[in-house]
């Protein structure tokens, strides 16, 4: 596998191989006839709708207009875009939400999966509990938890005043100050326990012998952790992190169901903003430009994560 | 250095035994090697007296102290592992380093020590490199160069050569002989293969089952088997075994085969089988001390050849006597042929024989 990469990523022999790979493509016809359907399916499906997407950024759709009328614009989507303080507004929000919640749920996956990966009682019960944010409809408890944090009924304002923490029932979902933060505890709510199941996948693998040779070495608990357990983990935990990372940036249905991207904008996200932009006020134009700009953003994170994989897979083979 | 006393250690997993009253001292500065098949509790012995895992009871004495309940650090062993265990992302040196800084040892004592065990074990350029970037018996230097920095009173080996392929273990075997004759190193060895403990080894434990068979020079071990499963596990071919009869013809004491021939016995053999339990005796011989005719001469007994193994120097040849096979080694100029009949000649002075029942080995006084 590495030498043939090696081999093609070296410029002139890359070159030299082009109509040798047309004809081995030619030669495996057959092959590609198979796949065939499938790509014409993803034609359709994904490469269409980059393209219209991308085209549709450089037009003004005004809503009065049929959207064959759309008038050409330029880049005049872009710098208004880029121009709008909503724009900054809802990036950083964007990357607070992004980097809380990823960071946050990576840390308590990883104190869930160390604490499951030892034996007790009743540890099975307990995963399986754990696991439970992760597995039932976000949908569903997105609706749960906006009961939860309901301002005059929800069950944890009432709670907290019940324990004597605060005098009466607080706003957490139509305060702008604090609606960011408390979706952020939803959405970690239901994703650690997917960073709990990858490391907990890692920590299985963790070579014990390691673990021993380290005990005799005379390393505490806290070092073998340090010095054996993490470095080896390090492969999973990059890709648990950018898996995470990309769907935060994604995320849609927690913010759009609890809060719709209010109070005044202060818990849209990229994703949240561009729906409203598109589906709420038919700014087709504008929401593609946002779409290309996300799009791009997220074609880096991508080269990242897969070469944080096919970095692990090299460190493989040199082994 | 230090003397390692071993007083019926018991381990259990439920209700199964692990290791069952093992019990033996190992001398200051002596080689032992623990062998016995898969599951014979040879690597459970080891972890016990490592302290990885808790024992049942009995007691572990290493050097004056009762070690029972010290932890593996606390133990002053160091410890060398099958796939030796190399902290995959430090370098060589850090590698040899890190039990040093779980001392807090001061850096300059390091140092020097690293370098005296990288001079010794003949790995110093290999210090800034990592694990990956060695072949496998550079690894298993660098895993003894952990082991001997430490300066441990004794040394715990867990099979370091199985990972091996089969020229480096013999090349790592010698090395690891020698390691010990120049340090003068109390060592404690597991393995499976019977030859390597035979080679290194001053003293041998013979362990199947989670039981001690045997434990004595490889060279008594070899020669006085104290039963039929320490006789079938040590060398290369397998002692031959045949179960027999005991009769006796014209008052002398025989042993008699299903198939209708004798083989009789000297006085002094026939004095062992006396003290048998039963009728029923096995005799044992190494494929070196059976002798193989052509034609039918007194005191000869006859057999059928079932393959034949040229290696070179010497041609093994198995062959059915009784219903069970038997080795032997012949000059590679001796030729038989599979299904030919030949007729075996066993040296009285050499035979082993055990009891059928027991399976111990018969004493003939």
């Amino acid at each position: 596998m590495t030498t043939i990469t090696g081999q093609l990523s070296a410029a002139p022999e890359h070159i030299a191989r082009r109509p040798n790979l047309l004809r081995q493509m030619w030669m495996s016809r057959a092959d590609y006839l198979y796949v065939l359907p499938a790509i014409v399916v993803m034609l359709v499906v994904i490469a269409y709708p980059i393209y219209y997407t991308i085209d549709l950024s450089f037009f003004k759709t005004p809503p009065g207009l049929q959207l064959r009328d759309k008038i050409f614009i330029g880049t005049e989507n872009y710098s208004a875009i880029l121009s709008s303080s909503v724009f900054w507004k809802v990036t950083l929000n964007t990357v607070i939400w992004t980097l809380a919640s990823t960071l946050i749920a990576f840390v308590l996956g990883f104190g869930a999966a160390l604490a499951l990966h030892r034996d007790f009682a009743g540890r099975a019960i307990l995963r399986a509990v754990l696991i439970i944010p992760w597995v039932i409809s976000a949908v569903a408890a997105s609706y749960i938890w906006k009961w939860i944090y309901h301002s005059d009924f929800g069950v944890l304002g009432a709670v907290m005043v019940q324990l004597g923490f605060l005098d009466r029932q607080p706003n957490f979902i139509d305060n702008v100050n604090s609606v960011l933060p408390s979706l952020i505890v939803v959405n970690i709510w239901r994703e650690f326990p997917f960073a709990m199941i990858m490391l907990m996948a890692g920590l299985q693998t963790v070579p014990e012998q390691l673990l021993r040779a380290a005990k005799v070495d005379g390393a505490s608990t806290w070092q073998r952790f340090w010095h054996v357990t993490f470095p080896h983990l390090r492969g999973v935990s990059t890709v648990t992190i950018l898996l995470l990372a990309v769907a935060n940036f994604n995320s849609f249905i927690i913010p759009w169901i609890m809060t719709g991207g209010g109070p005044s904008n202060a818990s849209h996200i990229w994703i949240t903003h561009i729906y409203e932009l598109a589906f709420g006020r038919q700014r087709w134009g504008v929401a593609a430009a946002y779409s290309v700009l996300l799009f791009i953003i997220m074609m880096v994170l991508g080269y990242f994560y897969v070469r944080a994989l096919s970095g692990n897979e090299s460190k493989e083979h040199g082994a | 250095m230090a003397q390692v006393v071993l007083k019926d250690l018991v381990k259990t997993y439920g209700s199964v035994y692990a290791a069952k009253d093992v019990s033996l001292t190992v001398n200051d500065g002596e080689f032992v090697a623990l062998v016995g098949p898969s599951g014979c509790g040879k690597t459970t012995t080891l972890n016990l007296v490592a302290g990885l895992i808790p024992i049942t009871s009995g007691d572990i004495v290493i050097g004056d102290r009762v070690v029972n309940d010290l932890d593996p650090k606390d133990r002053d062993i160091a410890m060398v592992f099958q796939n030796y265990a190399l902290y995959p992302q430090k370098t060589v040196f850090q590698n040899l380093a890190f039990p040093l800084q779980m001392r807090k040892l001061p850096k300059a004592e390091i140092e020097a020590k690293v370098r005296e065990a990288a001079r010794v074990l003949d790995i110093t350029h290999l210090l800034e490199r990592r694990p990956r970037e060695l072949s496998g018996g550079q690894q298993q230097r660098v895993a003894l160069g952990r082991a001997l920095v430490r300066d441990p009173a004794v040394f715990l080996m867990d099979e370091p050569l199985s990972n091996l392929d089969a020229k480096l273990r013999v090349q790592m075997r010698s090395e690891i002989k020698r390691f010990h004759q120049d340090l003068k190193a109390t060592i404690i060895y597991v393995t499976h293969d019977q030859l390597e403990a035979v080679t290194m080894a001053d003293k041998m434990a013979v362990m199947n089952g989670g039981l001690l068979q045997q434990y004595d020079s490889p060279a008594n071990v070899f020669a006085n088997p104290v039963n039929m499963f320490v006789a079938s596990f040590i060398g290369s071919p397998a002692m031959s075994l045949v179960p027999l009869e005991v009769g006796s013809v014209d008052g002398h004491t025989v042993l008699k085969s299903a198939e209708g021939w004798t083989l009789p016995l000297s006085e002094r053999n026939a004095r062992k089988v006396a003290t048998a339990s039963s009728r029923k005796v096995v005799l044992g011989a190494r494929h070196s001390t059976i002798n193989l005719h052509k034609t039918q001469v007194d005191g000869t007994v006859p057999a059928k050849v079932y393959t034949v193994e040229p290696t070179g120097d010497i041609t093994f040849v198995q062959a059915f006597l009784a219903g069970s096979i038997v080795n032997i080694s012949l000059p590679p100029t001796v030729h038989v042929a599979p299904d030919e009949m030949v007729w075996l000649e066993f040296d009285q002075d050499r035979i082993h024989l055990f009891d059928g029942e027991t399976e111990m080995a018969l004493r003939a006084d």
